[in-house]
């Protein structure tokens, strides 16, 4: 039992992906780029000619299943084949899934792909069904890491580095008006 | 796992139809892979990736070979797979860490078009035609020929037992000193050439002869860095990468880049310098101008350290290196080069970062050597925050017999070089003099491992003709690379998951001993390295021998009567038995050389953690999950040199060999490109390391081709949309390559990725996608070590 949740030092990516193949080779998740359950998004573009590049818009965004509080996904699933696992991360009933995508057109993250494989949606689980079950307390993305960007681990638990770091730390998380109450934070 | 989308299917219908001219699988391709979509293949997985289990597994510790800079992993296996590659917590180099290449080196293990059995040649160099043979049979090719080639028996007797007719060249790695034993060492030829003289050979020259290491810059601890020549953020060296950009972008490092192109490095920088290409070396005289003018020095060290400084004070003055005369030539604003040198001479500990690969331009020597005195003039030496010397830890050396053999003779391309190599010579020089028949003997044979001179050496055409002039090519690899192609025997060996290698020994600052262990068996029928140069030492040995009686004098004047007893031990006991450094496995070298240094705990921990370093037990701590403390503070080897630390401002011995004793700039260094036309700069970056990286289902999948980068201004000009094929030619060659228009580099520069365009049709994924900027780079060298200057050529650039 616990609330997994994510936080992100956000502005050390370097966009190498290393997190990207983790989680491939981790999950078994099919080669394309449209099958992915995290990636990392270029946000502004440089601007100006090249003797002045205006170059200090331009970041890297880890994106991913925001695990939202208020998770408008398992709200739309007309088979209700989504729901919250013990330990607060959202999950699916893979039988009960019928290829409706209600759930991608409803989040507003684009965090939901179609496995052509397992013929249902997919998105990020925190490595749930392969490092959580095994017992392991980290994500395949987050140990990887270079950069060393990632801080997983229980909200509830305020020892927990993951608590530690969010109430020292200025933060936000994304689309936050949305009022989903995102798990995930984008560290300052 | 079940057989869902099977690699050879992926492979038909994503990638091949969007490759243009890649080929069928032929009913004789006998490179083509066993397991198609409907056959099980014990020990190789049915799909691409492959989920982990919550079942039995094992961890093997490995040091990832996807690229040079090494990595400790754990190989997750599986029913004899391996199903993911974790980073190693223990390595206090990678800490941690594995990049997306690491994470994909699953891919390059099952990669479908690996090199499966030995191969012998049939058909033509070139056009791809093999008979699968037996190891045996391979061996015998090599000894004897075939119909089709010479072997090497025949060779050395037409030779008289000139060894050096023999010619060599090998890849990077832990393997690498085995062949160098096997070829250099006992088969006895000087000839031997390699990665050094076409990557970082001027970089390791420059800071050795003035600082006497290449050091290690402690950017966990500098407070101000200029960063020239070196993507960290796409070029990954560890603990380098780590470190940096974590604290650049006002969080304790600025960080200055200097680099022709907007990369990641300059987004993740404080300040980017767009320098023009080669003129660094201006740049760096210049800011030693400012330093020197304004007494910004730290006097000091100097006093204590510098070796010359009053002469080469007194040689940046008179030269007048002022910022004003460098804006001209470098691009950098005088402003910002009075700026960076002060800020640099203000700041605690700053640190112009070495960089690695590779030789950009002719100066680049005297470039690396005034970075290392400017460095040096700051004082931020042997000390935290600044460069390291440190410490390795020893491993015993194996002593070789080697034998001696009198009908060789002496390497050759070193003519007309300052200080040539004698160990691994310069690959342009000895291809070309090769070419042109101006060596003083013939060099009759190619003995390669590990090794793509088609798409590493400039002027891809000149390399074709140099393999096509041989009698005898043989390749040690794990894929069909391009030069595999053009090889007469091939062997196809284990790759760095399948293979237990040498001990290493790493690091300055946190030094430890870090072990590769097999994680699975050698797939099909390769080998491990040093069991194929076991094999071929046994086959080749006595036939050899035979040949240095027939023709080696001293030898037979020192046999003269000998009975068949003495002339046996007399054989083994001067060397000439080639498989005698083999005779003990890799597992029981390692566990000798470990216990006898550091004893049997020692070898307990490195077989089960990978890494092992004295009180590793001790000093190793978890900080978090996720990253670890290797050595206590006080435990760092911060300042090892006390006062042999000595920084060499004027090599006045090099004046003899015409190089300039002390950095100075001449006016052919400048930077010039004719209208119309631009200068190439190639690179690299985070998802591929070069052309043996470009068959891998994974990383194809991040990065599918290179294009050319073209300034967004001069391409709509020339009417140059994204992904418009256009035609890139130089003096050497011509490639065609889709064009990226972007505004992150100049008008008059393009920039390609290294390692792509690959012509071996027996890698489907690399075969003609993308373009080989081998094939384009001119063949030239820089005068000191005759190291290949990569960024000397301009081309022209037109849409087909």
């Amino acid at each position: 039992m616990a609330n997994y949740g994510m936080a992100f030092d956000y502005k050390f990516c370097i966009n190498c992906h290393a997190c990207e193949v983790a989680c491939k080779e981790e999950n078994g998740i099919d080669l394309g780029a449209k099958n992915h359950r995290l990636w990392i998004q270029e946000d502004g573009n440089t601007s100006g000619d090249f003797w002045n590049l205006d170059k200090d818009k331009v970041q890297f965004m880890q994106m991913q299943c925001q695990e939202c509080e208020e998770a408008p996904c398992l709200k739309a699933c007309p088979n209700g084949a989504i729901y919250r696992d013990d330990n607060g991360i959202v999950r699916l009933h893979k039988n009960l899934c019928d290829l409706t995508m209600a759930c991608m057109h409803a989040c507003p993250y684009g965090a939901r792909y179609v496995d052509e494989k397992r013929h249902v949606t997919d998105k990020c689980i925190f490595c749930a069904d392969t490092r959580l079950a095994r017992g392991e307390t980290t994500t395949a993305c987050q140990i990887t890491c270079p950069a060393k960007l990632r801080y997983f681990g229980d909200l509830d638990d305020e020892k927990s580095e993951i608590s530690q770091i969010l109430k020292e730390r200025k933060h936000f998380t994304l689309k936050s008006e949305l009022g989903t109450k995102p798990k995930l934070f984008y560290l300052e | 796992m079940k057989v869902e989308i099977s690699r050879r299917r992926f492979l038909q219908g994503s990638v091949a139809m969007s490759i243009v001219g890649a080929s069928a699988v032929s009913a004789t391709n006998i490179f083509a892979s066993e397991h198609d979509s409907k056959k099980h293949v014990v020990g190789i997985p049915d799909t691409i990736t492959t989920k982990t289990s919550t079942g039995k597994a094992e961890e093997v510790p490995f040091l990832c070979a996807i690229c040079v800079n090494k990595c400790a992993g754990f190989a997750r296996v599986e029913d004899g797979i391996i199903t993911k590659l974790d980073p190693n917590p223990y390595f206090p180099k990678s800490r941690n860490m594995l990049c997306a290449r690491g994470n994909a080196g699953i891919q390059t293990l099952y990669d479908p078009d690996r090199l499966k059995y030995p191969l012998v040649r049939i058909g033509e160099r070139g056009d791809g035609k093999y008979k699968r043979v037996s190891w045996e049979e391979a061996y015998n090719a090599i000894l004897n020929g075939t119909d089709k080639f010479k072997g090497i028996l025949q060779i050395l007797d037409e030779e008289k037992d000139n060894r050096s007719t023999i010619g060599y060249c090998n890849g990077e790695g832990l393997s690498k000193e085995g062949f160098e034993v096997l070829m250099g060492e006992k088969i006895g030829t000087p000839n031997y050439v390699d990665e050094i003289s076409i990557c970082l050979e001027t970089v390791l020259g420059g800071f050795f002869s003035t600082w006497g290491t290449y050091g290690e810059a402690d950017l966990n601890n500098a407070d101000y860095l200029v960063i020239a020549g070196a993507n960290r953020a796409e070029a990954i060296i560890t603990p380098d990468t780590l470190d940096l950009f974590k604290r650049s972008k006002g969080r304790g490092l600025k960080t200055i880049v200097l680099d022709p192109r907007f990369t990641n490095t300059a987004i993740k920088a404080d300040r980017w310098l767009a320098v023009n290409p080669g003129t660094d070396l201006a740049f760096v005289l210049a800011m030693t101008y400012v330093v020197f003018k304004e007494e910004l020095y730290n006097k000091e060290f100097a006093k204590k350290h510098m070796e010359g400084i009053e002469e080469y004070k007194q040689h940046i003055l008179s030269h007048n290196y002022t910022p004003e005369w460098a804006e001209k030539l470098t691009n950098i604003s005088a402003k910002n080069i009075y700026k960076t040198a002060r800020e640099f001479m203000a700041a605690r500990s700053p640190i112009y970062y070495q960089g690695r690969r590779s030789v950009f331009s002719n100066n680049d020597f005297q470039l690396r050597r005034a970075m290392a005195i400017f460095q040096g003039l700051s004082g931020n030496m042997d000390k935290k925050g600044g460069i390291i010397y440190g410490e390795k830890l020893p491993l015993p050396k194996e002593d070789i017999n080697a034998p001696i053999y009198g009908q060789a003779l002496s390497r050759f391309d070193g003519k007309g070089i300052a200080i040539p190599s004698q160990k691994t010579g310069s690959w342009i020089q000895f291809r070309n003099m090769i070419l042109e028949g101006t060596t003083p003997y013939p060099v009759r044979a190619m003995f390669m491992r590990k090794h793509n001179p088609m798409a590493g050496v400039p002027n891809t055409k000149k390399t074709e003709a140099f393999l096509k002039k041989m009698d005898l090519n043989v390749m040690i690899d794990i894929l069909p690379s391009d030069t595999t192609m053009f090889c007469d025997v091939i062997l196809p060996e284990a790759s760095y998951l399948e293979r237990t290698s040498p001990v290493a020994s790493y690091g300055a600052l946190e030094p430890a001993i870090v072990l590769r262990k097999a994680a699975v068996k050698p797939l099909y029928e390769t080998k491990v390295p040093e069991q194929i140069y076991k094999e071929l030492a046994e086959k080749l040995s006595k036939p050899l021998w035979e040949n240095t009686l027939k023709y080696d004098e001293d030898v037979q004047d020192d046999t003269e009567g000998m009975s068949k007893k003495e002339l046996a031990e007399y054989y083994k006991e001067n060397g000439y038995d080639l498989a005698e450094p083999w005779e003990k496995s890799v597992t029981e070298q390692n566990e000798e050389k470990i216990v006898s240094t550091y004893g049997e705990k020692a070898w307990e921990i490195l077989n089960e953690r990978g890494v092992y370093y004295p009180h590793i037990e001790e000093y190793h701590k978890q900080i978090n999950i996720n990253e670890s403390e290797y050595y206590p503070e006080n435990k760092k080897k911060y300042t090892t040199q006390g006062d042999k630390l000595k920084v060499k401002c004027n090599l006045t011995n090099l004046t003899k060999k015409g190089v300039d004793a002390m950095p100075t700039w001449s006016d052919d260094m400048q930077f010039k490109v004719p209208e119309g036309q631009f200068r190439l700069v190639t690179g690299r970056h985070a998802q591929f390391t070069q052309s043996g990286t470009t068959n891998n289902l994974m990383l194809r999948d991040l990065v599918p081709t290179n294009y050319l980068w073209i300034n967004s201004r001069i391409a709509e000009e020339k009417n140059i949309a994204f992904g418009d094929t256009v035609e890139v030619k130089s003096s050497v060659g011509e490639v065609t390559i889709k064009a990226y228009p972007t505004e992150k580099i100049a008008p008059n520069q393009i920039f390609m990725l290294h390692g792509f365009g690959g012509s071996s049709a027996e890698m489907e994924i690399a075969h003609g996608n993308g373009a080989n900027d081998a094939i384009i780079i001119e063949d030239k060298i820089e005068p000191v070590y005759g190291a290949a200057v990569m960024h000397d050529t301009n081309v022209e650039v037109r849409k087909v």
